[in-house]
């Protein structure tokens, strides 16, 4: 019985997380990883964050050589009034089995758009790095049981403990040495119990609104940093409009859709995903107007589709706009600029696949242990690209600027990551956070600078990722070879 | 010849009494829970300052130590100071006692131990609210009353326990025993005002609300120490006391060597950020004293009346030149230390760059308030009064 109960009360507590966890930049997938240089050092950065705004965030920080000897980690603003002024940085510490294993915890104060700048030294001198990262509120937190009966028992004790104070009070207090308590003593106490039960009841429903306006107070800051719903109508028969909206009053009156910046180029990045396979996806590029998104839809069957709209507002904070929508059969033509689509059997079909065939004879192959998956770890996707002799493919170029783009979707839709070589975070984001370290000059992220510099790629391209949590995904590599976008599918099962 | 024996006799009396008063030493309990207060009143400065200059903490900093060492000495020593007073036989406090839920006990003790089961219930209430709301932004916060609640309960205990003492004591062992009470009601009262200081900062001394909130902080313990001390000049002997303490944090945190480790950090911080300059409470607890002496015979309302008036005339008549003094170059040294900020006030709030900020937005919010801070003055005097009343006779 005692186990059945604790086994409700572990689903119960499973179902409640699951429902709250925050879909947010990426759906559901709130911690950051980055792969970047500092300086002369090459570093993959995870920031794992809090639950609650304040709250402290894990810092993991792994460095690729043997040379660095000490790791500093700061936390500052994104952008803005305090994006300027860090306070002391913390020295994170060494691992015991890794020497260039860094850990660390910082104290993250504020909801929005922020950084953890990592500073670097050893054998070559000092680097520094930042990581922009999505600080919020995620979930609202009961009290556990054992907790909330020990608590209650306490204010029992308190509540019964200062009437009974108050009535021995009256009763005792004025009495001479050995005398004792008469009539008008006991007539005096049981007024003193009256008015201190008056005072007790008075404090507790004083302490309970109190609470519950703190309460309320929270649940609208976690629920302020929800994903904001993506309405949908077509219009004309293949336009795509898309309008944010939210369920907090207060969020449109805060977040201006009109002044989106560019991230990679364009201001929002659309997938559609065909429900409910997963064996359809679109990834599309609204164009701005009046606060509104739209776009000229390519050629697309009728379906159910579910959509992922990513945006970065301002400040540098990453929203996804998440929906759903029923299109009937579009006759748009075919795709235009960096659009790209991909269509194929539904999800679980490739569970233990490694290799993804590409339309041209050519293969994505992903590069991973032989080891099951687990949830939260920091890993190093990896892939490779063979042409159809089985080569190294040679024609890869940047898609968008980037080596490769990839989309993590878990089969219930409840994580939802569009990750790139540089990592979890929006390009446009990432440049805030490099924009101001000391003695910048402007260059590409990890994955961006080798595009730049040569115009071909290499036929491999990683992504730093954690999944989430357990379950079943979709991964979706999108790399561009000879002026084509291709994409790679892969099933994951995850533990 | 009687007469000589007369006057002999009491220089024998006396002497008597003086020698008794002398060998009667200060009970261990009071000292314990001195101790404690002592212990909560640093603890709780230390904390709010690290909190103004280094940002982050953690649950084993000194100040929270220092925090929670009051509770658990208090509820040790008073739950110890229970137990034996009800199973140890022929216990000396027994016939003083008070009875509750079968135990025996001064009631102080029992005041004290509810302060300690308070103070040490809000821990983990406190830890449950950062795991649920996030880690400390403000002081005020339903685990922080209930903490507040538990110090002010040992504060008060400790103050019921040595009322008892002093009541029972004779003229020049009570004399000691006041001096004792004149600590024990500073750090009540610092303990109310302390808690109102995001209201009482310096650019709120041209607005009504800080008024308000000093009358409900202040008056109440200033006429509870008048009517309960034997002393003429009680008020302002305590009020002198609570300022000198409060001198002491505003000159000595700036000796420790502090720097900020959250950010955005918008001042720069190179130590301790100590409180703020003391109010200038001195003078309306002078005034109250002068004028309470010439009213002694007047009806008791009649006398909060009058010592309530008295009291928010004359402290507005001293705080509100003082502030514009408190805004200009000339406080910025040493003795007012006006230049200390914590590191996350913006140079552009009002506080850095010395603006009143008025709080009631028009003439009537303003005398509407102040004419609630006059009569809530009036209340609290009169509150104090009949507290001060009963804690004469207070004997056990």
């Amino acid at each position: 019985m005692k186990k059945d109960f604790r086994r409700l009360v572990t689903l119960l507590g499973a179902l409640l997380l699951t429902a709250a966890i925050p879909a947010l930049a990426h759906v559901g997938s709130p911690d950051v990883y980055y792969e970047g240089d500092a300086g002369p050092y090459h570093l993959f950065v995870t920031v794992r964050m809090p639950q609650v705004i304040p709250g402290v965030a894990e810092i993991e920080v792994r460095c690729e050589g043997h040379d660095v000897n000490s790791v500093q980690i700061v936390p500052l603003r994104l952008s803005g009034p305090g994006s300027t002024f860090p306070p002391t940085p913390d020295l994170a510490a060494p691992s015991k089995g890794d020497p260039q294993f860094f850990t660390g915890r910082l104290w993250l104060m504020e909801s929005g758009a922020l950084q953890v700048r990592v500073m670097a030294d050893g054998g070559k001198g000092t680097g520094e790095l930042s990581v922009p990262v999505a600080a919020f509120a995620q979930r609202t937190y009961a009290m556990q049981k054992p907790l909330a009966g020990l608590m209650i028992v306490l204010m029992l004790i308190l509540g019964i403990g200062m009437i009974s104070i108050a009535a021995a009070g009256a009763r005792e207090a004025s009495l001479k040495r050995g005398e004792t308590p008469g009539p008008a003593n006991a007539r005096r106490a049981k007024i003193a119990i009256a008015v201190t039960i008056i005072l007790v009841a008075g404090l507790v429903y004083l302490a309970k609104a109190w609470w519950g306006a703190e309460d309320t107070n929270y649940r609208n800051r976690v629920a302020f940093y929800q994903p904001p719903t993506a309405e949908t109508r077509l219009e004309n028969g293949d336009r795509l409009v898309i309008r944010a909206r939210s369920e907090n009053p207060t969020w449109s009156a805060k977040i201006n859709m009109g002044e989106v910046v560019p991230d990679h180029n364009h201001l929002m990045h659309l997938f559609l995903v065909e429900l409910p396979g997963l064996n359809r996806l679109w990834h599309l590029h609204p164009t701005l107007l009046d606060g509104t998104f739209a776009d000229d839809l390519p050629d697309m069957p009728a379906g159910h589709y579910q959509v992922f709209a990513d945006v970065v507002d301002a400040r540098g904070f990453p929203w996804t706009l998440v929906g759903t929508v029923d299109l009937p059969k579009i006759n748009g033509g075919g795709l235009a600029g960096d659009d790209s689509s991909w269509s194929g059997d539904p999800i679980g079909s490739r569970e233990g696949q490694r290799v993804s065939q590409l339309p041209d004879g050519s293969r994505m192959i992903w590069e991973r242990g032989a080891g099951p998956l687990k949830a939260n770890a920091t890993m190093d996707f990896k892939f490779s690209v063979q042409d159809k002799n089985g080569s190294p493919a040679d024609d890869l170029e940047p898609y968008m600027g980037m080596a490769g783009h990839a989309e993590f979707v878990r089969s219930d839709l409840s994580v939802f990551a569009h990750v790139h070589p540089a990592g979890s975070m929006p390009m446009a984001s990432l440049e805030m956070a490099q924009a101001g370290l000391l003695g910048h000059t402007p260059s590409m992220p990890s994955g961006m600078a080798m595009a730049s510099a040569t115009g071909t790629l290499p036929a491999q391209v990683s992504f730093p990722y954690g999944f989430p949590k357990p379950g079943d995904y979709r991964i979706f590599v999108q790399v561009k070879r000879a002026g084509k976008v291709e994409t790679g599918v892969f099933d994951a099962q995850v533990q | 010849m009687a007469g000589t024996i007369s006057v002999e006799q009491q220089i024998q009396a006396r002497t008597v009494e003086r020698a008794d008063a002398e060998t009667s030493a200060i009970p261990w309990y009071i000292w314990c829970c001195l101790a404690s207060v002592v212990s909560a009143v640093v603890g709780s400065a230390w904390d709010i300052s690290w909190h103004e200059s280094v940002g982050r903490d953690t649950f084993w900093t000194a100040a929270h130590m220092l925090v929670y060492l009051s509770g658990i000495l208090a509820g040790i020593s008073c739950g110890y100071l229970i137990l034996s007073t009800t199973f140890q036989k022929n216990s000396p406090l027994y016939a003083v006692s008070i009875s509750m839920w079968g135990f025996r006990g001064p009631l102080g003790a029992f005041i004290c131990a509810w302060g300690g089961v308070a103070m040490i219930a809000s821990a983990p209430f406190d830890n449950w609210w950062h795991n649920s709301y996030g880690l400390d932004v403000k002081i005020l916060s339903p685990p922080h009353v209930l903490l507040a609640l538990g110090m002010i309960g040992i504060r008060f205990g400790t103050l019921v326990m040595v009322l008892a003492e002093m009541n029972r004591a004779e003229r020049i062992y009570g004399r000691r025993l006041e001096r004792i009470l004149f600590v024990t009601v500073v750090f009540l009262m610092g303990m109310t005002v302390g808690i109102s200081q995001e209201f009482t900062n310096r650019i709120f001394m041209h607005g009504a609300r800080l008024y308000l909130v000093m009358m409900i902080a202040a008056p109440i313990w200033i006429a509870t120490v008048a009517w309960v001390a034997r002393s003429r000049w009680a008020a302002t002997i305590m009020t002198a006391l609570y300022t000198a303490m409060h001198l002491c944090f505003t000159w000595i945190f700036p000796l420790f060597p502090a720097e900020p480790k959250l950010g955005p950090v918008y001042q720069h911080v190179t130590h301790l950020v100590p409180p703020d300059f003391p109010m200038l409470l001195i003078v309306p607890a002078i005034v109250f004293d002068l004028m309470r002496r010439r009213i002694a015979d007047w009806s008791r309302w009649k006398q909060a009346a009058t010592l309530g008036v008295a009291f928010l005339v004359s402290f507005i008549a001293v705080q509100w030149p003082f502030a514009n003094f408190l805004m200009s170059p000339a406080s910025r040294n040493r003795i007012f230390e006006t230049t200390n900020y914590p590191y996350f006030v913006p140079s552009t709030s009002p506080w850095v760059r010395n603006i009143f900020v008025h709080t009631e937005h028009t003439s009537g919010e303003f005398w509407v308030r102040m004419m609630i801070a006059l009569c809530v003055a009036i209340l609290m005097v009169r509150i104090g009064m009949a507290w001060g009343e009963w804690m004469q006779r207070i004997r056990r």
